[in-house]
């Protein structure tokens, strides 16, 4: 039980937790209570969320209306959302339709309305949510309806102010299925019940990320390409990014960088298996970042890694060998020690935070690309798509995955990357709300 | 990557000097020849060839005739000098390096020696002073075949060279016995950087991948979170640090298990990943445990991704992030038996760290031939594993580094398994391993400290000429009680334990002070009484019919046994009954059914070939 309920609501409250199926051996009175909350739930949860004003009431038959209409074209009610809790970020899309109409504008129901216009007339919410305005897929058609897929992220940290703000908007009034994937599906399930009185559909992640991945490569992105690579990956000058087709996909591996890392072999639609994973990932970045230079956001590590160098920081094969390893094949330039100058007094004392951030930078890539690498020769596979928000304005680590892909491979395979990034378990939690399998 | 022993960026300063014992550390320089260093980033390996003069006792003209006159023995034993083989490798820090060079100079006679063979990442760093300290003209090899060499050396020669890592398990160390064929193998070596080597023969291998991310990264990265400067602290800081402050585990992700994947709630989803968001400062020996696991999972992920590539389920680790630190052989052997899912296992060896030295000594003793031979762990002068536990023992762990030696002999043929066994790689000759049987180690460690004394009288007794033969054997004394006190402590300390090792390791201290054999006298007595009594028990058993024949044979033999159990129970019969013979030891066996008695079925067997 948390401190966000007053007291009246206390016993409505209290019912809803036994219904879900929670604690057990309560006293008799609370028993009562609950007989009573579970019989009449739906008018429970409405007074609870609504105050039992007329409007709310009036409100409650449209709703209900609005209902019976998109059950009869085999959709569910508006908000369309779906979402993925990471360990790091909350991915949210939305679905803003744009094909309402006068009669359905007059009947949506306020909370729906003001839902709407705030996360459409918005780019920024609250201090660290974020509408990612440049992915934004218009003129989509998503169940017989036109409009735009919103992308919107915000730190997991903040997954209690969203709940409260969940509770607060009321939303579980408007009776959506709340479909969200991620380990946060399972870890705020609780929380969304208890505090806000919401039921989460919890998918898995994999699933959704592959089923958001084909779909978004299906509809494009607004026109152009989703998919991209860089031709030229060994030649800094010449290094470009291109459109690639990715219209016959398999088999392919799927590397998501987030927190950590996860590697998919996918081998058609529904044929896919985890192949390893490495805790190594965006996560580490960023808390290595953090403790070395003091920053604190992404962006700021980032920031300071293209400014840096990290071969003050690594040493290079050259370093010890004096120029290339030719015995084994190794160029001078490649690492081989991470941060392993650092090991000396006076080199730590004349480097700079900026190079501290591009070696964590160019250390936690390169460790992604030898392992996608291993995977894929294991695997037998040539293609890879990497995605995962690691790769969110980071150029600098997708043109080093293509490159160590391309080198060290002698050109055998392929780095591929995708624009919406870390979207793509929300949008697959968004389509298995409309069209659940 | 290969830069396995370029460590520490070398700030060590040249002028500790040391008072070294001759006696103990650089042994039999005055016959050396041949000499090899490995110059890590902390951590020099001298070797060299020497050949060391020592008496052996040998039967002379052994009468045939069988004639019975009572007062002459039936042989004679002759002590000869003879020479043989020894190769030498001694460890020691860096900053001893000025003082070992000029002792090695000092006491070099033989003016043959004009090269030395040189690798490690320091060799270049300390050419000149090599050339001018010894006046040896430098010849450098490559480190990673030295490596590959030495590992072969290894595997090949000492038995329980390899190991596998159980914390908290008694013991620790769970010995392997050495397979015939040691090929095909990887080898990941962990110096600063990672190389991962796959082995195919003597003189074939090929480095098919590798790691920047190795004990540099470890070093590095550790000494800029804890502004902890020394290799052993960050290891030490670590072993006593908690990650889960640090990581994000799959549980703060889930609140529980992903069970749809089989990952577990603890298992860490992003390395450091809370340390973007906590607020609070995390304790140095939180990030130096989350940095060990960190690196310690990824090589060992890498590890098993080429081991499944190339099909190879022996996999040997070393480098100086290995090097007898129970920290990350721990961490490594878990991160295996976790990607792997116990399919392979992580091998480790006790003399990883000579590895190099051995190589390149190698190389350079082509002439002699070396890997033509069988070579032997001298045990009286080799140091053994050091502790198993730096919590335990912090003083020896330092120590450690100071001055360690392998000793090998030359045996007198080469080696080569019995080729009557069904199959040689899972027989194991020792009936008892006193490394896992504690009431049993503790049994034969107190039953030969408490023979000592009669094995120092006897010692001293068969050379009643020589007039140091006392002295000698209060050193030998001193060194065989130092071995078994050393055992009592560490039992892993040369490989198993075993009563055949606690044997060997008593003739290698007697044979180290010139006691080639206490016991020959008596032997010679003994046989000669037992050679005289022969004659009587053969034509009494010929007398006896097919079947009581085969049954006083049998029983023959093993009253024969009993004497030969060498141990304390006959020796206190002999004591209190000098007349205690074959007869009596006949009577003393217990009647049928024996302990293990197959005597029906061997006689049905028997009959049936007869017949």
């Amino acid at each position: 039980m948390n401190g966000y309920h007053s007291p009246d609501e206390g016993d409505t409250e209290t019912g809803k937790e036994e219904t879900a199926g929670g604690k057990q051996q309560r006293p008799s009175k609370e028993s009562a209570s609950r007989t009573k909350a579970a019989d009449g739930a739906e008018n429970a949860v409405a007074a609870a969320a609504g105050g039992g004003t007329p409007r709310d009431r009036l409100a409650s038959n449209s709703r209900t209306r609005q209902r019976i209409d998109s059950l009869k074209k085999n959709r569910p009610p508006f908000p369309w959302f779906g979402m993925d809790i990471g360990g790091t970020l909350v991915k949210l899309v939305y679905f803003e339709p744009k094909d309402i109409t006068a009669e359905e504008e007059q009947e949506e129901v306020e909370n729906l309305k003001s839902i709407r216009k705030y996360l459409t007339s918005n780019v920024a919410y609250g201090s660290t949510g974020i509408r990612d305005v440049h992915l934004e897929l218009k003129d989509l058609t998503l169940c017989g309806r036109k409009g735009n897929l919103h992308f919107i992220r915000f730190p997991t940290q903040d997954m209690p102010a969203f709940i409260q703000m969940g509770r607060d908007k009321h939303f579980s009034s408007l009776h959506t299925t709340l479909c969200a994937t991620g380990g946060g599906a399972y870890k705020f399930e609780p929380d969304f019940r208890e505090m806000a009185d919401l039921q989460l559909l919890k998918l898995d992640e994999l699933d959704c990320l592959i089923k958001g991945v084909l779909y978004i490569d299906s509809v494009k992105f607004n026109g152009h390409s989703e998919c991209y690579y860089f031709e030229n990956p060994t030649d800094p000058v010449q290094c470009q990014k291109k459109p690639y087709n990715l219209e016959n996909p398999y088999p392919l591996l799927l590397v998501n960088i987030g927190s950590g890392v996860s590697i998919l072999a996918v081998y058609s639609k529904d044929n896919y298996k985890r192949v390893t994973g490495t805790s190594l990932g965006g996560g580490t970045f960023l808390g290595l970042c953090c403790l070395l230079t003091g920053c604190s956001t992404f962006e700021e590590a980032l920031e300071m890694a293209t400014r840096g160098e990290s071969t003050t920081v690594d040493k290079l094969v050259r370093d010890i060998y004096g120029g290339d390893y030719e015995r084994f094949g190794l160029p001078g330039w490649a690492v081989a020690s991470s941060f392993g100058n650092m090991m000396c007094k006076e080199k730590r004392e004349s480097i700079c935070k900026e190079d501290l951030a591009r070696a964590t930078l160019v250390t936690i890539t390169n460790n992604i690309g030898s392992i996608t690498r291993m995977c894929a020769l294991n695997e037998n596979i040539d293609r890879v798509v990497f995605v995962g928000n690691f790769l969110r304005i980071n150029t600098l680590s997708m043109k080093l995955l293509a490159y160590a892909m391309d080198y060290w491979s002698k050109g055998q395979l392929k780095a591929l990357f995708l624009e919406h990034e870390g979207y793509f378990g929300s949008v697959g939690a968004l389509l298995e709300l409309l069209n659940p399998t | 990557m290969a830069a396995c022993s370029r460590i520490g960026g070398g700030g060590h300063s040249m002028d500790k000097s040391i008072t070294l014992p001759p006696d103990e550390i650089f042994r039999n320089l005055e016959n050396a020849k041949r000499f090899a260093i490995d110059i890590g980033g902390s951590l020099t390996k001298l070797a060299y060839y020497s050949t060391v003069q020592h008496k052996v006792a040998k039967v002379r003209s052994f009468d045939h005739t069988g004639k019975e006159t009572e007062d002459e023995p039936l042989y004679e034993i002759s002590v000869q000098e003879e020479i043989t083989a020894r190769l030498h490798f001694i460890k020691f820090e860096n900053a001893y390096i000025e003082t070992c060079l000029d002792f090695v100079k000092d006491h070099l006679v033989n003016t043959e020696t004009k090269v030395i063979k040189a690798t490690g990442g320091g060799a270049h760093k300390f050419k000149d002073l090599l050339e001018k300290k010894l006046k040896l003209k430098v010849d450098k090899e490559d480190e990673m075949s030295c490596l590959i060499k030495g590992c072969n050396f290894v595997l090949k020669n000492i038995p329980h060279e390899a190991f596998v890592y159980v914390k908290h398990a008694e013991p620790e160390f769970r010995f392997q016995t050495t397979h015939p064929d040691i090929f095909p193998y990887l080898l990941i070596n962990i110096g600063s950087g990672v190389s991962i080597v796959k082995v195919e023969s003597e003189d074939k291998f090929e480095r098919i991948g590798g790691s920047s991310i190795g004990g540099g990264t470890f070093w590095g990265l550790g000494a800029l979170l804890t502004k902890t400067k020394r290799f052993d602290e960050l290891l030490q800081l670590a072993s006593r640090g908690q990650h889960t402050s640090v990581d994000m585990l799959v549980k703060d992700i889930y609140g529980g298990a992903y069970g749809s994947l089989g990952l577990t709630g603890d298992l860490i989803a992003s390395s450091f990943g809370k340390s973007a968001t906590a607020d609070k400062e995390f304790s140095k020996e939180d990030m130096a445990k989350s940095l060990l696991h960190m690196i310690s999972n990824d090589i060992g992920q890498l590890a098993c991704l080429y081991a499944k590539l190339h099909n190879l389920s022996r996999v040997y680790f070393g480098g100086f992030f290995i090097r007898g630190h129970p920290v990350t052989m721990h961490t490594i052997t878990y991160s295996i038996n976790f990607f792997t899912k116990g399919e392979v296992q992580a091998l480790f060896l006790r003399h990883e760290g000579y590895l190099g030295a051995i190589g390149a000594f190698l190389k350079g003793a082509e002439e002699d031939n070396p890997n033509q031979y069988s070579w032997g762990e001298n045990y009286a002068g080799s140091s053994g594993l050091m502790s198993v536990s730096p919590d335990m023992f912090p003083m020896q762990r330092t120590r450690s580094g100071t001055f360690d030696m392998l000793e090998m002999d030359r045996l007198e043929r080469q080696l080569v398994n019995l080729p009557l066994l069904l199959d040689s790689s899972s027989y194991i000759p020792d009936t008892m391993d006193l490394t896992e049987d504690a009431m049993a180690r503790e049994y034969w460690l107190s039953c030969f400290e408490e023979a000592l004394d009669g094995v120092v009288k006897r010692a001293v007794a068969s050379q009643p000429d020589l007039q140091d033969a006392r002295e000698r054997a209060e050193k030998f004394r001193l060194k065989y009680r130092h071995k078994l006190q050393t055992l009592r402590h560490q039992p892993c300390a040369y490989g198993s334990l075993t009563v055949r090792s606690l044997l060997d390791t008593r003739e290698h201290c007697l044979n180290e002070f010139n006691f080639p054999d206490p016991y020959s006298q008596i032997k010679q007595r003994e046989n000669d009484l037992a050679l005289r009594y022969f004659q009587k028990v053969v034509r009494s058993v010929e007398m006896l019919n097919w079947e009581d024949r085969q049954f006083a044979l049998v029983k023959g033999l093993l009253a024969g046994n009993m004497f030969d159990w060498g141990a304390k129970a006959v020796s206190d019969v002999l004591e209190t009954d000098p007349a205690f013979g074959f007869d009596e030891a006949k009577r003393q066996l217990q009647e049928r059914p024996w302990l293990v008695d197959s005597y029906s079925k061997w006689i049905e067997r028997l009959k049936i070939i007869v017949e």
